[in-house]
C-alpha cells in the first residue's frame, strides 16, 4: 500500500461547530496523527474558497486521503467526493467525521465535545488510511415508465413523461381515469370545472 | 383526462392492479393483472345501450359516493376514459343467478363476453411513478356528528355529487325530502387536527369548505353556518376567496362543531363552541356538510411493500427527504407524486406530480444509471454455497451463481453489510465498510493514547 499523505479538514460552520467544538485544538491533534500532512480549520470548508483549500492541498501537498470533520455525510458528502475528483483522487479516498449532528449540536459540554470531537476525528483518520479506489458501475435504462394511479397526479406526470417522448404505462385500478378530481364539481378558488 | 387517453406514447391500463415489482432503477420488470370488464374493448363502441337497458340498479357507492345509483354494467360516468363500460360480476345477474343476458342480447356491436378472464401483462419500465392518492376518513369512527343517522348530514365530496350538473339531482342542491335548504352548516376539521382521529392538517378542507357555502349560498339562497378553527387560506388567491365568500354572507363561527343531534322532526342542530363569544352555540339546519379528513389509501401498507416504500408516522409515503428530495423515495428510481405522499390541493399536485415527470426524464436523457460501488462481493473461495446471505439480504440482491455460489448482484445491492455480517464463511466483504477499514475506525474511536 502506498505511504498514505492525509489532509484533514475542521469545519467551523459559522459558530454551529465552533461556538462548542475547540477547533484548533481538534486540528492541533489531527496534525500528530500518523500519515496525517496537514490538518486546517475553515469558517466554511463547503464554500467554494473552503473546497478550493482542499483541492489546492490535493495538488501542492500531494495528499492521497482527505477527511473532513464536518456536518452529516448526508448533507456534503458528495461535495466533497467531487472535490477529490476534480483533483484527479479517486472519490472513495475520502471519509467524513461528523462533528455537528453527533457532537456539537447535541452536546452542551465544551471540554466533552472537543475530546469526542478529537476521537471521530483520529477514527476517520485511522480509517481512511485502508480506502480502497472504487470505480461506480454504469448500466444502461429502459426507457419507458410505469405510472402507478389515474388520479390528477398520475395523468400529469404520465402527460409529462409521454410529451417529452417516451412511452408511459398508466395503470389505473378503477374502470376510468380521472380519480377524485372526476368526482368533484367547481375548484377552488377559480371556480372552474375539474374533467 | 383526454389528453391522456388519446397520447400517443400512452398506454392506459385501466381496471387493472400491479401485482409484482422486481429489478432496481432503470431495468424494473412489472406484473400486472388486468382485471375482466366482460365487454371486449377493442369492440365496444361507447353507445350506451346495455347501461341503458340493464335491469339491475344498485346504490353507486364509488363516483356518486352512495348519492345516486348505477347499473350493473356500467361506465363509472359520462366522460369515462376508456368510454367502455365494465360488468360488476357482483350484482349482475348473468353471473349471480345465471339469467338475464340482455347486454348481450342488445348490444349492436357484439362487445359483451362473460367469459372474458383476468389478463397478466409483463411490462419493462425504467423508472416508477406512485400517484396512488387518497381515501376519504370515515366520519362514522366519531359518532358525535351522526353520520349514517340521516340522509342529510353528508360529507364534502357527497356534495360535491350533489351540486354536480353531472349528479344524481342534475346539480341542484336538495335535501333527501327533495327541497331546497333554508339553512346549512358546515363543520370544518372533522377527522382532522383532531387527537382522536388525524392529527395532522389536511390542507383541502377550509378551501373546498368556502367554495361549498359559496356554492350554496348562490344556488339556493340558504343561510350558511360555518364552523372553523382556523381558517387556512394559505394559497394563491386563496385569502381573496375567503373574502369573496364573506361577501357572500356567510356567517364564519369559529370554533370547533362539536356535535351533530338529529331532532325528532328531522332537522339537524349543530351545536358547537364560538371562541370569540366565549360560548356554546346551537343552530338548527336542514343540512350539514361534514369537511372530512383525507387519508392514506387502505391499502397502502401493500403498495409500499410492493414498491418498497417507507413511510412517514401519519401513514403517508415517505420522500427521500422532506425539503430536498420531495418525489424521491428511499427506492431509487421510484418517485412519488401527489396526495399519497401527503395531503395536497390540485394546484401542489399539478405541481408534485410535474416534479416527478422531471425526475423520471432526467433519468431516461442520461440513458444510464451509476451505480454505487460500495457494495458487497463474495470470495468465491471462501463460499460454501449455505445460502445464509441470500436469506439475510432485503434487497433479493444475492443469488446462487452455476458454480453454487452466492452472487451479489451490485445494481440491486444497498450495500448495507448485512450479508458480510451473517455469512459464517467469512467470504463476503462489504466494499468501502471492510473489517479492515471498521476496525481501524473503532481502535480510533477507542484510543486514548494519541489524544
Amino acid at each position: 500500500m502506498e505511504q498514505p499523505r492525509i489532509g484533514v479538514y475542521i469545519c467551523e460552520c459559522g459558530i454551529n461547530i465552533s461556538a462548542t467544538v475547540d477547533v484548533n485544538a481538534v486540528a492541533e491533534i489531527a496534525s500528530k496523527l500518523p500519515g496525517v500532512v496537514v490538518a486546517r480549520v475553515y469558517k466554511y470548508m463547503c464554500s467554494e474558497p473552503g473546497q478550493k483549500m482542499i483541492a489546492e492541498d490535493i495538488r501542492n501537498l500531494g495528499l492521497n486521503r482527505v477527511v473532513v470533520a464536518s456536518c452529516t455525510p448526508r448533507m456534503h458528502e458528495l461535495t466533497f467526493q467531487r472535490v477529490l475528483e476534480a483533483a484527479g483522487l479517486n472519490p472513495y479516498y475520502f471519509e467524513m467525521a461528523n462533528i455537528r449532528e453527533h457532537v456539537s449540536w447535541v452536546t452542551k459540554d465544551r471540554k466533552e465535545a472537543t475530546e469526542k470531537a478529537k476521537r471521530l476525528v483520529q477514527a476517520a483518520v485511522m480509517r481512511v488510511a485502508f480506502h480502497q479506489p472504487l470505480e461506480p458501475r454504469r448500466e444502461p435504462v429502459t426507457k419507458a415508465a410505469l405510472v402507478v394511479g389515474g388520479g390528477i397526479a398520475g395523468i400529469q406526470a404520465a402527460l409529462s413523461i409521454a410529451d417529452a417522448g417516451y412511452p408511459v404505462y398508466l395503470v389505473e385500478r378503477e374502470p376510468s381515469i380521472g380519480g377524485h378530481m372526476a368526482q368533484l364539481d367547481k375548484t377552488f378558488p377559480t371556480l372552474d370545472c375539474s374533467t | 383526462m383526454m389528453d391522456a387517453g388519446r397520447h400517443p406514447n400512452i398506454t392506459l391500463l385501466t381496471y387493472s392492479e400491479v401485482e409484482d415489482v422486481s429489478g432496481y432503477i432503470g431495468n424494473f420488470t412489472v406484473r400486472v393483472r388486468k382485471k375482466a370488464r366482460s365487454v371486449r374493448e377493442e369492440v365496444c363502441t361507447g353507445c350506451g345501450i346495455c347501461q341503458e337497458k340493464c335491469p339491475v340498479k344498485v346504490v353507486d357507492t364509488g363516483f356518486e359516493a352512495g348519492m345516486g345509483k348505477r347499473k350493473a354494467i356500467y361506465r363509472p360516468f359520462a366522460q369515462a376514459i376508456p368510454n367502455v363500460p365494465v360488468i360488476d360480476r357482483e350484482n349482475c345477474l348473468w353471473f349471480t343467478k345465471g339469467r338475464c343476458r340482455a347486454c348481450e342480447k342488445l348490444c349492436p356491436a357484439g362487445a359483451i363476453d362473460y367469459e372474458q378472464q383476468d389478463q397478466i401483462l409483463e411490462l419493462k419500465v425504467g423508472a416508477i411513478v406512485v400517484a396512488t392518492g387518497f381515501a376519504m376518513w370515515d366520519p362514522r369512527k366519531l359518532p358525535q356528528y351522526s353520520y349514517g343517522l340521516s340522509p342529510n348530514i353528508i360529507t364534502g365530496l357527497q356534495f360535491e355529487r350533489l351540486t354536480s350538473a353531472g349528479g344524481p339531482t342534475g346539480g341542484e342542491i336538495l335535501t333527501a325530502e327533495g327541497k331546497k335548504p333554508e339553512r346549512v352548516a358546515i363543520i370544518h376539521c372533522v377527522g382532522s387536527r383532531d387527537v382522536n382521529a388525524h392529527p395532522y392538517c389536511s390542507r383541502i378542507c377550509c378551501m373546498y369548505s368556502l367554495k361549498h357555502a359559496h356554492q350554496v349560498r348562490e344556488k339556493t339562497g340558504a343561510e350558511v353556518y360555518e364552523f372553523y378553527m382556523d381558517m387556512r387560506a394559505f394559497g394563491k388567491a386563496y385569502e381573496e376567496f375567503y373574502e369573496r365568500v364573506q361577501e357572500d354572507g356567510v356567517i364564519f363561527v369559529r370554533g370547533r362543531g362539536a356535535e351533530v343531534e338529529v331532532l325528532p322532526n328531522g332537522k339537524l342542530r349543530v351545536k358547537g363552541e364560538d371562541a370569540n363569544l366565549g360560548r356554546l352555540v346551537f343552530v338548527d339546519v336542514d343540512m350539514v356538510i361534514l369537511a372530512t379528513a383525507i387519508e392514506p389509501q387502505p391499502d397502502a401498507d401493500r403498495v409500499a411493500a410492493l414498491f418498497r416504500l417507507g413511510r412517514t408516522p401519519d401513514g403517508w409515503f415517505a420522500e427521500a427527504h422532506p425539503k430536498l428530495r420531495p418525489v424521491e423515495t428511499a427506492t431509487a428510481g421510484i418517485f412519488l407524486a401527489g396526495a399519497c405522499q401527503g395531503p395536497r390541493d390540485i394546484p401542489d399536485t399539478v405541481a408534485h406530480a410535474e416534479a416527478a415527470a422531471m425526475e423520471v426524464v432526467k433519468l431516461f436523457n442520461l440513458g444510464e444509471v451509476v451505480i454505487s460501488p460500495t457494495v458487497a462481493v463474495v470470495n468465491e473461495a471462501a463460499c460454501v454455497g449455505c445460502g445464509e446471505c441470500i436469506l439475510a439480504c432485503p434487497y433479493s440482491a444475492i443469488a446462487r451463481n452455476i458454480r453454487g455460489k452466492a452472487e451479489v448482484n451490485p445494481a440491486l445491492c444497498q450495500g448495507c453489510g448485512t450479508c458480510a455480517a451473517t455469512c459464517p464463511s467469512h467470504a463476503i466483504t462489504a466494499l468501502h465498510f471492510t473489517d479492515q477499514e471498521i476496525v481501524a475506525q473503532i481502535d480510533g474511536l477507542l484510543e486514548r493514547a494519541m489524544l
